[in-house]
């Protein structure tokens, strides 16, 4: 089911994101935060429908710390976008996330 | 074909699960649906103190998840993250459209959309969001363990929160445009006697700053309108709600507040749409507020289908 969207650590970090072909969507997530919980199925259904044009990662913060203060990353959910081994876009965050929003976000990404 | 209900309640909520309950007890097809998990703000309130039948605190996700237990041990169905993509509520069959694929009929409505947290409007916030800035401490405050970090406003969820935070940050600076809190007596006590508390009355922010995340926040201190940077790890902003009304707003007046009135019933202006919680007009927005007002409008609704 959630085949579409992996799981990734730091380390894989460098090879998974910013050496992808495609470009990549990073849910940085946490438990305990309901906004999290909310986006995971939106976060899913999107993945989903652009399968094989763009790469869903999630890393779960706690575990990668230091990642995420790398990436100047606050708040759960974040959503960064990579193109090209770059962060591109406007990040999303916390608990608005809609899933059509994410759906446009990632159809810029890919024009 | 449509899939139809008798009622569909927009927003899970306190308001919208009470009245789920109701709903669904009364052998009415219910439907709830949420862009997010149920419990509205509730979920992600720390502790609930002062809804009744609880004598010792409550956190706000586990009265979320048994508000929706409740709901749904009597037949309410809820649907999580779900985005209402069209929707037309003035016939006397409403209908929904749920992201962009399906559609569901009903000939009640009850919107239950409740409020989202205010936000300041200053330069930077829109930057620094989630790279510094917040407005959910259970979600975010781990981020925050050694910090020194600032809470903007001064009512009960401002000074509460304040408190929370107090478990991971060095030190939380609550900024307040006052020189005093609206916030209940014995969590201003507790605030003011806190060592990690510090509070700037009298000052409001002005802007945020930083290179990638967030490194400092613009104060003004109103008397003597006196403006300095307060370098910072992470700023929580509590300064009360607006009402979510996307939906409302296109069928019914809104009163200058931004909120929407209806009559003692929970009824608005079209036949068969309903509006209870914290998106009425209305003085005092409480859970318990909230539940009594889903109650009325699932009973209201009940006889409206009779």
């Amino acid at each position: 089911m959630a085949a579409s969207v992996e799981e990734i650590n730091a380390a894989q970090y460098e090879e998974r994101v910013l050496g992808a072909e495609t470009p990549v969507v990073l849910d940085f997530f946490s438990t305990e935060c309901p906004p999290c919980e909310a986006l995971a199925p939106k976060f899913e259904a999107v993945a989903e429908q652009f399968a094989g044009r763009a790469r869903f990662l999630k890393v779960f913060r706690q575990g990668n710390r230091e990642l995420a203060t790398q990436l100047g990353v606050t708040g759960s959910p974040t959503l960064v976008f990579f193109k090209g081994g770059r962060e591109v876009g406007a990040r999303m965050t916390g608990e608005d996330i809609k899933r059509s929003a994410l759906k446009s976000a990632v159809e810029a990404l890919l024009t | 074909m449509n899939e139809r209900y008798d009622v569909v309640v927009i927003g899970a909520g306190p308001a919208g699960l009470t009245a789920a309950i109701y709903a669904a007890r009364a052998r009415l097809r219910t439907l709830v649906i949420d862009e997010s998990i149920p419990g509205g703000q509730v979920k992600t309130t720390h502790k609930v103190s002062n809804y009744p039948g609880f004598p010792e605190d409550i956190h706000g996700s586990e009265l979320s998840l048994a508000f929706a237990r409740q709901a749904e041990r009597f037949g309410a169905k809820i649907r999580r993250s779900v985005e209402i993509t069209a929707h037309d509520l003035a016939p006397f069959v409403k209908t929904l459209e749920l992201d962009e694929s399906e559609t569901v009929e009903a000939r009640a409505v009850i919107v239950t959309t409740g409020a989202k947290p205010r936000p300041l409007g200053v330069p930077g916030e829109d930057t620094f969001k989630g790279r510094g800035i917040s407005y959910c401490a259970t979600c975010d405050g781990a981020y925050f363990e050694g910090k020194d970090i600032h809470v903007i406003g001064g009512g009960n969820s401002a000074v509460e929160e304040a408190l929370f935070l107090t478990q991971f940050a060095r030190s939380v600076t609550i900024v307040h445009q006052f020189e005093q809190f609206q916030a209940e007596p014995a969590s201003v006590s507790e605030a003011l006697t806190n060592p990690k508390i510090q509070v700037l009355f009298g000052h409001e922010p002005r802007a945020f700053h930083g290179e990638t995340a967030l490194e400092a926040l613009e104060v003004e201190a109103l008397r003597t309108q006196e403006r300095k940077r307060l370098p910072t790890d992470g700023v929580f902003v509590f300064i009360g709600m607006v009402p979510r009304t996307d939906l409302l707003a296109r069928y019914v007046k809104l009163a200058p507040s931004g909120y929407v009135k209806t009559t003692d019933d929970m009824e608005t202006e079209i036949p068969g749409v309903y509006a209870a919680g914290d998106i009425r007009v209305k003085r005092f927005r409480q859970i318990t507020t909230a539940v009594a007002d889903g109650t009325i409008a699932a009973l209201a609704a009940q006889k409206y289908l009779r």
